[in-house]
């Protein structure tokens, strides 16, 4: 089993925000939370304005996990990073440490009080019975224990956002790049940076630093 | 019988003491991580797909592999 992730092509996304409404339906999400969204840089600029769909990465290395200081998250065998609201004392340091911004928080009190952290789950509930009302109720519909995967990927309209196992969606993705290339966009741009992230056929195998020579490190 | 402060004192200084004694303690219990069930046990509602079999790993993977390839136009077009 390799690990569930999601790709979103910026040559595809139209910022329809299909993905953000069908997540926000699906899931009953409340309104000050957008667990996906998208995101639109060069605004305006011909040829050059670009949207992608941004949600939690579920990272490999997830800061969120790190700076957690009741350690209320946990990796699936899927690679899912999800976490038990049970726990989550609402204190906000996963949402300064993530790079994208996905922890979020309802911010209703008086005072700024903050709820239990809520951000994607890749549509795989949380830590109750698979499917139940209480599951739904705390993190949304677990879709993955239904056989199925997330909703926002699975209705994109033009398949710009993709998700599921990532040696699947990374060959899906490496292969629109390579017929675009083929038919004349970006000429040589070899997968827009993909030699560059993980290397051609002929790039060898990183060699890992030796920790002595890094310094401060033990 | 002639009232004492004194004494009346002395014993609601000695309620007071003993009260602490009954006390529950309010030390949260420490919140322990729950394990969560593998998808592919499938889920306890009525809107699971019909192609694999619950609590059978290869045939959930195999499953949602067919899935993934679904977003794959290209090889639904060709």
């Amino acid at each position: 089993m390799a690990r569930m992730k999601f790709i979103c092509d910026t040559e595809r996304c139209i910022e329809c925000n299909g993905c953000v409404t069908a997540c926000k339906n699906d899931n009953e999400v409340p309104w000050g939370i957008n667990r996906r969204r998208v995101v639109t840089v060069n605004d305006g600029i011909i040829g050059q304005e670009k949207s992608i769909s941004v949600a939690c990465m579920h990272c490999t290395d997830a800061p969120c996990m790190a700076v957690c200081p009741v350690d209320c998250f946990y990796r699936t065998d899927e690679g899912v990073v999800l976490h038990d609201k049970d726990i989550c004392i609402g204190c906000g340091y996963c949402s300064f440490a993530c790079p994208f911004g996905a922890p979020q928080f309802l911010s209703k009190g008086a005072f700024g009080s903050r709820s239990k952290m809520d951000k994607c789950t890749f549509c795989s509930g949380g830590p109750e019975e698979n499917g139940s009302v209480a599951e739904f109720e705390k993190y949304g519909r677990n879709r993955l224990a239904e056989g199925k995967l997330p909703l926002c990927a699975e209705m994109c309209s033009t398949k710009a956002l993709i998700g599921g196992d990532s040696d699947i969606i990374s060959g899906i993705f490496n292969n629109r790049v390579a017929t675009r290339e083929k038919n004349g966009k970006y000429p040589g741009s070899k997968a827009f940076g993909w030699t560059t992230a993980y290397g051609g056929p002929d790039t060898p195998a990183p060699t890992p630093t030796p920790a002595a020579k890094i310094p401060g490190a033990k | 019988m002639k009232f004492n402060f004194k004494t009346l004192g002395l014993g609601f200084a000695a309620a007071a003491l003993l009260a602490a004694c009954s006390e529950p303690p309010e030390i949260a219990a420490k919140a322990a991580k729950r394990p969560d069930v593998a998808p592919y046990m499938g889920a306890n509602n009525g809107f699971m797909t019909k192609n694999w079999t619950p609590g059978n790993q290869a045939s959930w993977t195999e499953s949602t592999d067919k899935r993934t390839q679904g977003q794959n136009e290209y090889s639904r077009v060709k």
